[in-house]
């Protein structure tokens, strides 16, 4: 008799238990209820892509010297560099240059080791197409400068998440003057100047006596 | 007892004094209060699916529909006019009789059952004696559409869909059923109408929440399952059955389903409100309010005032309780099968067993409080 009761007491303990903690999550679920929206309203709204945002690819045609190292590096030897060699100069003249978007991974690699830097990320991501071909990118479209999410008139910006102030998530109402955590990347760049410049006063200072040592 | 407004008979009076026959005023009076409810349903159910769109979306810390209409109140509409014009599919090797039949056989008892839905004293199409035990038998046809609709698809999915809703309709509506008998035993009758008056005597300390707590949880946990919400809404859990018995239907007959689910829930919600929340009672009773303002009960304009305000209680004590479904939706895993019918049948079953009978015994020996 007594282990039945015990049985309904635990039972009992148990059904309570699982009410609370659905409760318990109900308030959950109704606080998230009042909170502001975080999605971004795409269309209408952007987020600013980062510095090293690995976009669709620029290209300027005239720094270019058709070394071919873009196609050597690329996991799929995608970029289709078209030129001919000038026998009078004996230069290698460039008559036409195209990657295809529609295969390309962005993996950055060509940018990486183009030994000119002719080539460079944007920070445009928006390459739908109703035709692949038409990702099939020339010279001149590979030229173009992508519309900045900041100039476009017809776009907010929103910073994103390593972007904004220390402690905040939300880039809605946010006010223009805020600076984001951290440095800046020429504040970064020149703190290490800074430190390199320390080091090479250090280094000359401590080489002199270590070479006496070397000598002994 | 003051029997407040009576359209019907006014109705029937206009028309007879034009010169018509009693049965003639009858005969069209009949289709008004109909139409007007099949209206009222399904306009509940287009604010029902903004409603979850919305309140979603905000549990979600999204927007929600805002294009179509001032913040989307139009959507659902868009989305009905969508499924109205699309494509109406039914599979080769499907049973195109059973396919057909499935939906309509699941749509039409839903409807039916707001027959017995009391918006004020004589605001309901008809004041059936059997009542509240009506919607218990039309909602047992359910499963059977479910069934013959999951059956006939000729998917695996939809089978296993169709046999889950229905192990769950059958098991959850014996609590339910138990859940009411006590509300009945109560009130001595099956009657809404008779059910909500017991409860106006005293505002809202005279609700049968206060008196059947236990019964009110059962009721609506077994509303919930019934109406294939989500702790329970294994008949068509997306991440295993695809969508359960609707994986084959496309256009108006998914339409039907849609309909019938979202109907199903606005008609549980008015239920539980009628059954333990005073349905169109005010939380403060309404004799005792004219009388402290010191205008009689009978006169015209409290009566309209009370009439309407009435209407406005039931709907909104009904969509306090669509929008707790709805923030359950977020808050709650759903079952397995097997918790499932282990909360039908080992957990719920015994206790709404013995809410009865602690119900009866309570009855017995306080008749006062309980409805001797």
């Amino acid at each position: 008799m007594l282990g039945f009761l015990q049985k309904v007491a635990d039972y009992t303990q148990d059904a309570v238990s699982a009410a609370k903690y659905l409760v318990q999550g109900l308030g959950v679920t109704f606080d998230h209820m009042r909170r502001r929206p975080v999605t971004v309203q795409y269309p209408y709204e952007k987020l600013i892509p980062s510095e090293r945002y690995r976009g669709r690819i620029h290209y300027e045609f005239d720094k270019c010297i058709a070394c071919e190292v873009c196609v050597r590096v690329c996991p799929i030897n995608l970029p289709v560099v078209d030129w001919v060699m000038n026998k009078e100069t004996k230069k290698k003249e460039l008559r036409n240059y195209s990657i295809d978007f529609g295969a390309c991974i962005f993996c950055g690699n060509c940018v990486e080791y183009c030994p000119t830097n002719c080539l460079s990320m944007t920070e445009e991501y928006e390459l739908a197409s109703f035709d692949r071909h038409s990702l099939n990118y020339d010279n001149v479209a590979l030229g173009r400068l992508p519309t900045s999410v900041t100039s476009d008139p017809s776009v907010r910006p929103l910073r994103e998440l390593a972007y904004l102030p220390e402690g905040i998530m939300d880039p809605h109402e946010l006010p223009d003057n805020q600076k984001r955590a951290g440095l800046l990347p020429t504040q970064v760049l020149e703190e290490l100047k800074k430190v390199k410049l320390e080091e090479e006063n250090n280094s000359s200072k401590d080489i002199a006596p270590t070479k006496i040592n070397s000598n002994n | 007892m003051n029997s407040g407004i009576d359209l019907e008979m006014s109705f029937t009076q206009g028309v007879q004094n034009l010169g018509l026959s009693q049965e003639l005023a009858h005969l069209l009076w009949i289709p008004l209060p109909m139409l007007l409810v099949l209206i009222a349903a399904v306009i509940g159910v287009l604010v029902t699916v903004w409603l979850e769109r919305k309140i979603s979306a905000a549990a979600q810390q999204r927007i929600g529909p805002e294009y179509a209409g001032a913040l989307g109140i139009l959507q659902p509409m868009a989305d009905g006019l969508k499924l109205l014009v699309k494509e109406d599919i039914i599979p080769a090797r499907a049973d195109s009789l059973l396919f057909t039949v499935g939906p309509i056989l699941v749509l039409v008892p839903v409807i039916l059952s707001w027959l017995i839905v009391p918006f004020g004293q004589n605001l309901l199409i008809s004041n059936v004696g059997i009542g509240i035990f009506l919607w218990i038998a039309l909602s047992s046809i359910q499963p059977i559409g479910l069934l013959m609709s999951g059956y006939s698809s000729n998917n695996k999915y939809s089978l296993l869909g169709g046999l889950r809703a229905a192990a769950q309709s059958i098991s959850y509506e014996i609590p339910l059923a138990l859940a009411v008998l006590a509300v009945v035993m109560m009130s001595n009758s099956l009657s809404t109408v008779d059910i909500v008056e017991q409860q106006n005597t005293a505002g809202f300390l005279s609700w049968n929440i206060w008196r059947q707590p236990v019964g009110f949880i059962i009721f609506w946990i077994c509303a919930l399952a019934e109406c294939e919400r989500l702790p329970f809404d294994l008949p068509e859990a997306e991440e295993e059955l695809v969508a359960g018995y609707q994986t084959e239907y496309a256009g108006m007959k998914f339409a039907l389903f849609y309909l019938a689910g979202y109907i199903n829930l606005v008609l549980s919600a008015l239920l539980v409100s009628v059954l333990y929340l005073g349905g169109w009672g005010f939380p403060i009773s309404i004799d005792w309010f004219s009388s402290l303002i010191g205008i009689s009960i009978d006169n015209p304009l409290v009566q309209i005032t009370a009439a309407s305000l009435g209407i406005v209680m039931t709907v909104l004590k009904a969509y306090l309780l669509v929008f707790l479904a709805i923030l359950l939706r977020w808050t709650t895993p759903r079952v397995r099968i097997d918790q499932l019918l282990d909360l039908g049948w080992k957990f719920l079953l015994p206790i709404s067993l013995v809410n009865l009978l602690v119900t009866a015994s309570l009855k017995l020996a306080f008749p006062m409080t309980f409805g001797g």
